[in-house]
């Protein structure tokens, strides 16, 4: 069992640390201001959410936060190939961040079940992070959605990119079975699903287009630290500080 | 000839006729209140720019409680906003409100808030139920008009404002935990002063 639930946790720590770097690569740059500095609280928000996850690890035997967080090279990573991907424009990270964040806040939700007291109390005390964290997405989806012809253009060109790696997030673990029998979490299919229905909720009040689920292609990998070529030289650069000297602080 | 500044070049051609004058390419505002603790007022903070209500509910969230705790927001457009004469020294804004017959009609509830110190921000004192701000006003006076001075009076129509549900005032669960948001937590002084003792 203990082998199971840290692979768990590593996807879903690894998963919110890259996208909270990522996301953070838009501070400074943001369209507007107010939006720039929501985007870099979600991402700041993001990266507590994977020291939260850590910190579980570090409580059954894993190594502390940073150096897991900092010494481990691509093909040790777990986290989902989508979250790893560059920002390219603001439309890409504005679907990615409604594609992802829709399927974290449900995996948190469902996680307020878990068998494991330690993972559903931090599920229950962020709930109010990932609320904002949807209520952001599903806002600007909408507006952005059905607003001008280019505006549509641009996120149903991003939609249409994403949703391979979207379906990468639910890339099944060897250890499905496990978790769902202990309680521990009830599964990615499970997840998948209702991911399926909140995201065509939200799309369906746009001018937007969802692809047919039954022709969409996974993009698998990711969970078993098979990634694209971009999740390296993100870790270089965010490990840059703490190989220079471990016990900086700033 | 064109010019050798590029930014000569890039101004608009001169206009051959009469046109309408061009909107600015530029959001609107909203209004911001917070309420920083139960059972405290909400207070006025600020603006946002935004394309509708929705949108600067959103964008007002982080832009004006990411730092400081904090137990909810709303937000309204500015154009909702009625303010009465701006006054100072002595003088009360109330004072430069004309009593009007009271009006027929449908009353709607209408919140009140007052300036009672230069500089700083407008606090919600209340609401009454009026036909018009004109009338809001008017009743404000009776109501909320003390012996202290009000410099400025604002009445906004309850029904304009988005305010947060009971569900949604779990969005500021976790900001007590983020201390760190605030810069006094960097501890500038102290990591400089650590750094400069290393180097004796």
């Amino acid at each position: 069992m203990s082998i199971a639930l840290k692979e768990l946790l590593y996807k879903m720590a690894d998963d919110q640390l890259i996208l909270g770097h990522r996301n953070s690569e838009w501070t400074g740059m943001g369209p507007l201001l107010e939006e720039d500095i929501a985007f870099s609280s979600m991402a700041q928000d993001k990266v507590g959410q994977s020291l939260a996850l850590y910190t579980l690890l570090n409580q059954l035997g894993e190594s502390d936060p940073d150096t897991i967080a900092f010494t481990r090279n691509a093909n040790q990573f777990h986290n989902c190939v989508l979250v790893e991907l560059p920002n390219q424009e603001y439309d890409f990270s504005l679907i990615r961040h409604f594609l992802f964040d829709t399927a974290e806040a449900l995996r948190f939700e469902m996680l307020t079940r878990s068998s494991y007291e330690p993972l559903a109390q931090l599920a229950t005390k962020i709930r109010g992070e990932l609320r904002y964290h949807t209520l952001h997405a599903n806002t600007w989806i909408k507006q952005l959605g059905s607003a001008t012809p280019e505006s549509i253009g641009r996120l149903q060109k991003s939609l249409d990119y994403a949703i391979p790696y979207a379906l990468g997030i639910f890339e099944a673990s060897p250890h499905e079975d496990d978790l769902i029998k202990s309680g521990v979490f009830e599964g990615e299919q499970k997840l998948k699903e209702k991911w399926m229905a909140k995201v065509e909720s939200i799309i369906t009040q746009t001018s937007l287009h969802l692809p047919d689920w039954n022709l969409a292609q996974p993009l698998f990998g990711g969970r078993q630290g098979k990634h694209s070529e971009h999740l390296q030289p993100l870790l270089d650069e965010m490990s840059e500080v703490f190989k220079i000297d471990p016990t900086a602080e700033w | 000839m064109a010019s050798l500044d590029p930014r000569v070049n890039r101004l608009p051609a001169i206009a051959e006729s009469v046109s309408p004058k061009a909107p600015l390419d530029q959001f609107g505002t909203f209004e911001v209140f917070v309420q920083p603790k139960e059972g405290k007022p909400f207070q006025h903070e600020g603006i946002v720019h935004a394309p509708n209500l929705e949108m600067a509910y959103v964008l007002a969230k982080e832009a004006f409680t990411r730092r400081f705790t904090c137990t909810t927001l709303y937000v309204v457009d500015t154009r909702e906003v009625f303010a009465s004469p701006m006054t100072e020294g002595e003088k009360n804004s109330y004072d430069f409100i004309e009593d009007v017959p009271a009006e027929g009609g449908a009353k709607v509830s209408f919140e009140i808030y007052h300036l009672t110190k230069r500089g700083k921000q407008h606090m919600h004192v209340g609401s009454v139920k009026a036909g018009s701000p004109r009338e809001a006003m008017v009743l404000a006076k009776v109501k909320f008009n003390t012996s202290k001075v009000v410099y400025n009076v604002w009445a906004i129509e309850s029904d304009k404002i988005r305010f947060t549900s009971e569900e949604e005032k779990e969005l500021w669960l976790t900001l007590p935990e983020k201390k760190f948001r605030d810069a006094s937590d960097y501890k500038g002084g102290d990591k400089l002063k650590d750094f400069l003792e290393r180097q004796n």
